[in-house]
């Protein structure tokens, strides 16, 4: 009843105040917008500690004004972040958290235990979930930002308690439910796309949303713990990090109709399998959800489901083959736009589909010494089946199924001819090169050859290791015999569409190769031309809106009795250079620079190359 | 029980306060046990005593002082004492024994203390009388006495015979029991042992209890009757508190019921789990945006390459040299990961900076300030501007066509003649010669004793004479070419009669004198110092001479009138120095004239405009334009160059092209601005010389990198469009000798062919 009243009231007030400006006080600019850090902590009225732990539950951090009003040594807050903070009831529940711990301190010196005791089941206590919202408003904004979350929960699920650095063994649990959940959904959902076997862990990277998350698993071994990290620090932002995945989860189990937070078999929990009890929850809880009753098993849908896309994929194949042929040609932008409108929506599937393919007749056993969490996650991403050798094991080693043991030891002991023996590499291998490879150079007891990060673009790099180009010459060859594409027997790999229907680049790119292609075709042909015609003699002041400046340099060099075609190359870009205005000319050379810097690393790899195989020849002879 | 048969076995009632010497209390101290120790030695001398244990056992206890006196011997000689007095008959012992009692009992009632049943007092040496009365005295005071004290019956107790040292080494010797035997100091006697005692002390070295029959686990036996205690301890009446109940209590509870009632204190709930839901709903709100400042994501982590890699490539390690050299790396450059290699999979480690890293990216993320940065991610060839083609904008020189070699050293100024058939050159051999340009002959050589400066045509083609400077000297030369008519004329021109003293009326100072040169049949024009350059009018009848060196010397100063007040002085000095140092001679009246200007800075060149009565004069930083009819300064173009070293004229007068030191060329508009339309930066070297075309649209520059580059200059009449400037061409050829490269480039007044002077003695014709 006296909010209306007082309403104007506010509104009022401020817009009075507008005005006044208190002396010495700046209106505008640099001065005005940004505060130090120590600025900041005194007009909040908290200690450094609580300022720390409240930028980080709310994400703010320092940002750089133009000008430094206070001096370059200071950090700089926005007024706008602080004022933020300010407002937010977190800073009154810390306030109340410490007045609170007096109170407790209070009763414990004057020998009143009961008293502490009843207080401490009574300390105030916050939730987050609002302020995730405000930091992430909406869902595909946290997903963005998922990484460095993943990345800490899974280190922390992989910590030791440590009663000194107040990391509580609760904590720990939590962070292994949550990255176990993770895990589940990313496998159960084929979402996973890419793994690195690193010095420093074996990196994931999934596709939820059309957003890339990348993280990293430290190895499952003891961890080291440095005594200069401050884990107060990272148990804040553990806090946050925690508290969003927890809604994350959440959000996507729902999206798959299961229901979280997920309740498993204390069984298989106890064997500290939980990615497999997890996945046993997901079976019994998506049969129950299943709409279809007819169809008893998950696994049977899953194959009925894929069989359905199957079709479907190869329905658009047989549409993209007919539409080439009425197109004309040479026009491979239009046919571009074409397929994007027709698969525009269906693409996210492709990748999904053929992950989920990838695996889908192999039956695993992982031998004690492999990575078993690891690959429990990796194998069922791909539509494999794995087991393991331990209690709560779906199927035991003698199943004779079972077309692949994993094995990681010096020698081999073969038990069955049925099944191969390899090295856990094949299976990251395989995945990121989404091609069943062969198992030779795996075979147990082998060095295996060199595991490449999935994540480089060679062609920015400037450089293919020799395994790489191995690979794709045996991805050319899976493919195809699996997409005998009409009319596109012979083509090589750059062409575009071939790149296309496998699924290697995405549209655009695929429309950008393929323009280039044209471009270097026809330049290719234009310098031919005039190669010629300077051969023969002929001044040709006929070609009217070529590339010009190949051709006149070609006719320079022809002149001058010693083509030294070096110097005249150089020679033209510094006369180009001449005329630059200075801030360009200055990027032009820093970006000379880079380049440099690139081409010298290129180099030094393909020095060392030389010499390792020169090495290899004459050990050999 | 044990202290019960003790008691019967010495006959004495004290259960507590006095013992046996065999009978030792399990509640002796330490200290006790040290001190029983020391008395064990003196015991033997009391074997005797032992077999009457009766004997001072109640004069013990009769001591006052025994149970609080530490003092082992002290307790000794007092019992003595009592023992001397009362050991008499055994039937007063007896009778004492009864008042002993008695008095044990009236003890337990009157102190406390020996309830405690703590205090025990050691008195065990009660009946172990020594011989010897003299109490605890220094033996020393005895040691020149025959006796060493008295007995009981106050007798002199005399000292034994002492024995021989041998002697008493063979006894003990021969002695079996020698080990058992102890000297008595005090009593002065041997003692020997006994068995019992012996026992004893090995119980007490292996820390037991003395006394093999005691128990020390005994079970506890309570002496203490608690029951039979008849009076309280106080005597107070119990209060009425007791017995009502609190009202301050009662006044808290019904205040805690009525706050649980109103719902004030509530009961302990349970602790809920935190409750997850849809928190980003159904992304409808999606649209809705952050009401506040922009968040700038942190940038992710950067993925890892093949380096990475627990397998990598082998390529990808570095070599132990390699390792090695990253140590003489600055700590900054040195790279933070060394790619290693691993067999197999469960060879690789557990990694050392996990907790690190990602400890570092929280750090990262919270501390550091961010920025929104654009990056440009654009092909470095875009950057280069739309030039038009140069195959539209020929001809233009491209290849050398002919060398001129001849001279012997530099040639550092050529000069064409305004017909483009002939080509004169000086050189710093001292020489300047003439060639016929299409050949390449060269006509004449005229030789000089110092090194030629520069060399300038006249510009009227009828008459054909060459301006050579050459030191302090400017000399005008005939050359001989052209027909007679003109020969004629130019004779006439340079005849000169007399020495004519400089007629420049208002000035005191000689700038130039005019003579006669026979030697070569020309006029010599001596300056006060070095010429620099020699720039003629286009119509051929006045030149300009710059002497660009320091001005200062001493000859003026003299010339200056004395009477002048110095300030004065000094400044009328630097004013007519200043203009002093850029010459106008008219060559049809030998006359000189100074500029009627001021010039600020050291001139470096000067240039006529080609067709208004302007004069163009460079310093090192700026370039003047004077009107020499209104005789003032008209404009001034600031170059931001650090040297100006030439300057040429388009030949429209309205675009001027600066060459300095510093590599740069500028291009000035006059009608645009006083600052440079553009600034080309060609040349990592000097530039020495820059030059227009006369007719085409192309200016050069030549510089000290031995090369010179010619550009498309394009100049529209109309005047809203700007100058077009394309580079051409890079004309190479010149070596380098002294690090000097290219000294002079000319164009040929029609052809658009472009000669060059170098400083390898060659002279180059580069033709289209």
């Amino acid at each position: 009843m006296a909010k209306p009243d007082s309403k104007p009231k506010q509104n009022s007030r401020p817009k009075a105040k507008k005005h006044y400006r208190p002396a010495g006080k700046k209106k505008e600019g640099n001065a005005a917008k940004y505060v130090t850090r120590s600025q900041a902590v005194k007009h909040l009225q908290v200690n450094l500690p609580l300022f720390r732990r409240l930028c980080i539950l709310k994400g703010i951090f320092p940002r750089e004004p133009k000008k430094k009003v206070k001096g370059n040594h200071h950090t700089y807050y926005h007024v706008k972040d602080i004022s933020f903070l300010e407002r937010e009831p977190l800073l009154e529940i810390f306030r109340d958290k410490r007045a609170h711990e007096k109170k407790v301190k209070k009763a414990e010196a004057k020998k009143n235990p009961d008293l502490a005791k009843r207080l401490r089941t009574r300390a105030p206590t916050y939730k987050l979930d609002k302020v995730i919202r405000e930091r992430y408003p909406t869902y595909i904004d946290a997903l963005r930002d998922l990484d460095d979350c993943l990345t800490m929960v899974h280190l922390f699920a992989a910590l030791p308690a440590l009663e000194r650095e107040k990391i509580e063994v609760q904590r720990i649990h939590k962070c292994r439910r949550l990255s176990h959940e993770w895990q589940a959904y990313i496998s159960r959902t084929h979402k996973l796309r890419k793994t690195f076997v690193s010095v420093k862990g074996i990196y994931y990277q999934a596709e939820v949303e059309g957003q890339k998350i990348t993280w990293l698993t430290p190895h499952a071994l003891q961890q080291v713990m440095p005594d200069d990290v401050d884990f107060n620090v990272m148990l804040n932002f553990l806090e946050v990090y925690e508290t969003l995945l927890a809604f994350i989860n959440y959000r996507l189990y729902h999206s798959i109709n299961v229901k979280y937070p997920p309740i498993l078999d204390p069984r298989l929990e106890a064997l500290a399998s939980d990615l497999y009890a997890l996945s046993r929850y997901f079976d019994v809880n998506s049969r129950t959800s299943v709409v279809d009753p007819q169809v008893s098993s998950t696994s049977g849908s899953e194959q009925v489901e894929t069989q359905k896309v199957g079709t479907a994929s190869d329905e658009s194949e047989l549409r993209l083959a007919q539409l080439q042929h009425q197109l004309p040609s040479n026009e491979p932008g239009a046919l571009m736009r074409l397929v994007e409108d027709d698969a525009g929506d269906t693409e996210e599937d492709d990748d999904t589909r053929e992950c989920k393919k990838l695996f889908r007749n192999l039956k695993f056993f992982l031998s004690r010494e492999v990575p078993r969490e690891s690959l429990l996650f990796v194998i069922p991403a791909f539509g494999g089946v794995v087991s393991w050798e331990g209690e709560g094991a779906p199927f035991n080693e003698d199943d004779q199924s079972i077309t692949h043991k994993i094995v990681d030891r010096p020698t081999l002991v073969r038990t069955s001819l049925s099944r191969e023996y390899v090295q856990p590499q094949w299976v990251y291998d395989c995945v990121n090169a989404r091609v069943i490879l062969p198992t030779e150079d795996y075979m147990v007891g082998k060095i295996p050859p060199p595991h490449l990060s999935p994540f480089v673009d060679h062609e920015s790099e400037g450089y293919v290791p020799e395994y790489a180009e191995t690979i794709k010459r045996l991805q050319a060859a899976a493919r195809k015999e699996v997409l005998p594409l009409p009319g596109v027997g012979n083509e090589d790999l750059e062409d575009p569409q071939k790149l296309l229907s496998e699924g290697i680049i995405d549209r655009a790119e695929a429309s950008e190769a393929a323009e280039r292609k044209r471009k270097m075709i026809l330049e290719q042909n234009r310098y031919l031309d005039e190669l010629k015609m300077e051969v023969e003699g002929v001044q040709n002041s006929s070609t009217p809106s070529d590339n010009k400046q190949s051709s006149s340099k070609e006719t320079e060099a022809k002149e001058e009795s010693e083509p030294d075609l070096e110097q005249i190359v150089e020679d033209y870009a510094n006369m180009s250079k001449t005329v630059m205005s200075r801030r360009k000319r200055k990027i032009y050379e820093a970006m000379q620079i880079g380049k440099q810097r690139k081409k010298a690393h290129v180099d030094l790899l393909k020095e060392r190359k030389k010499k390792i195989q020169a090495a290899k020849e004459s050990e050999e002879n | 029980m044990k202290i019960k048969e003790e008691k019967k076995k010495s006959k004495s009632v004290q259960n507590s306060k006095s013992e046996e010497v065999e009978e030792e209390q399990p509640s002796i101290t330490e200290q006790n046990k040290l001190k029983l120790k020391q008395k064990q030695k003196q015991l033997p001398s009391h074997s005797d005593s032992d077999s009457d244990p009766d004997y001072g056992s109640p004069y013990v206890s009769d001591s006052e002082d025994f149970s609080e006196d530490g003092d082992f011997d002290g307790s000794l000689s007092d019992s003595e004492a009592g023992e001397s007095g009362s050991s008499g008959d055994e039937g007063v012992v007896d009778s004492d024994v009864d008042d002993g009692l008695h008095n044990d009992q009236e003890n337990q009632s009157n102190s406390s203390e020996s309830h405690q049943g703590v205090e025990e007092s050691d008195s065990s040496e009660d009946e172990v009388a020594p011989r010897n009365t003299v109490g605890d005295v220094p033996l020393v005071w005895y040691k020149d006495e025959e006796h060493i004290g008295y007995d009981l019956n106050g007798k002199k107790i005399k000292k034994r015979t002492r024995k021989d040292k041998v002697e008493s080494f063979l006894e003990s010797a021969d002695d079996a029991k020698n080990w058992l035997k102890v000297y008595d100091e005090y009593n002065d006697e041997e003692v020997e042992v006994t068995k019992k005692e012996l026992k004893l002390i090995n119980r007490l070295l292996k820390g037991k209890a003395p006394h093999s029959d005691f128990d020390p686990y005994a079970p506890y036996v309570d002496w203490f009757k608690w029951d039979d205690a008849k009076h309280p301890l106080s005597n107070a009446p119990e209060p009425k508190r007791r017995f009502i109940p609190s009202k301050w209590e009662s006044k808290k509870v019904v205040k805690l019921v009525r706050a649980i009632r109103m719902g004030l204190i509530k009961r302990d709930k349970p602790k809920e789990e935190q409750q997850f839901y849809h928190l980003w709903g159904d992304d409808s709100s999606s649209t809705e945006k952050a009401n506040h400042l922009s968040f700038i994501p942190a940038p992710k982590s950067k993925l890892p390459g093949h380096e990475e890699s627990y397998n990598p490539s082998l390529e990808y390690i570095p070599t132990q040299e390699e390792i090695n050299s990253y140590q003489l790396m600055f700590e900054e450059d040195r790279p933070k990961f060394i790619p290693r290699r691993y067999t197999s999979l469960r060879s690789i480690p557990a990694y050392d900076n996990a907790v690190k890293d990602v400890f570092e990216r929280c750090l990262d993320l919270y501390l550091c300030p961010r920025v929104r940065k654009k990056r440009i991610n654009i092909d470095p060839e875009s950057l280069k501007p739309k030039l038009p083609s140069r195959r539209d904008l020929k001809p233009y020189p491209v290849t050398c066509y002919l060398e001129y070699k001849g001279h012997m050293d530099a040639v550092v100024s050529i000069s064409i003649e305004a017909s483009g058939q002939w080509l004169a050159s000086g050189s710093l051999d001292g020489t300047v010669r003439i060639w016929e340009v299409e050949t390449g002959r060269c006509l004449r050589v005229w030789e000089f004793e110092e090194a030629v400066k520069f060399v300038a045509w006249n510009p009227l083609r009828e008459i054909p004479i060459v301006a050579v400077s050459v030191g302090q000297e400017v000399f005008i030369l005939n050359t001989g070419l052209g027909d007679e008519e003109e020969q004629k004329n130019i004779k006439e021109l340079l005849r000169f009669e007399t020495p004519v003293a400089p007629d420049d009326s208002g000035d005191k100072v000689s700038v130039a004198s005019w003579h006669q040169y026979d030697k070569h049949e020309g006029i010599r024009l001596r300056h006060f110092k070095t010429v620099s350059s020699v720039e003629w009018h286009r119509k051929g009848d006045y030149f300009s001479t710059v002497m660009p060196a320091d001005i200062l010397f001493p000859d003026t100063l003299t010339d200056v009138k004395t009477s002048m007040p110095l300030l004065i002085i000094d400044l009328l000095h630097v004013h007519c120095l200043k203009s002093r140092a850029v010459l106008i001679h008219q060559l049809s009246k030998k006359h000189t004239q100074r500029i009627p200007f001021k010039l600020r800075g050291l001139p470096v060149s000067s240039v006529f405009h080609p067709t208004k009565k302007i004069f163009f004069i460079s310093t090192k930083k700026n370039i003047r334009a004077y009107d020499l009819q209104k005789q003032k300064l008209i404009k001034k173009l600031e170059t931001g160059l650090r040297e100006v070293s030439s300057i040429s004229v388009h030949p429209g007068g309205d675009n001027i092209i600066v060459g300095s030191r510093e590599g740069k060329l500028c291009w000035f508009d006059m009608d645009l601005s006083s600052k440079p339309y553009r600034i080309l930066k060609c040349h990592p070297k000097d530039i020495t010389n820059v030059a227009f075309h006369r007719s085409y649209p192309l200016f050069a520059s030549c510089s000290d990198d031995c090369t010179a580059y010619v550009f498309h200059g394009m100049v529209y009449s109309d005047l809203n469009q700007n100058p077009l400037i394309v580079p051409l061409e890079i004309l190479r050829g010149h070596t380098s000798s002294n690090g000097r490269g290219v000294m002079d480039c000319k164009f040929h007044p029609r052809q658009p062919w472009l000669f060059t002077a170098g400083a390898d003695s060659v002279i180059k014709l580069y033709c289209h």
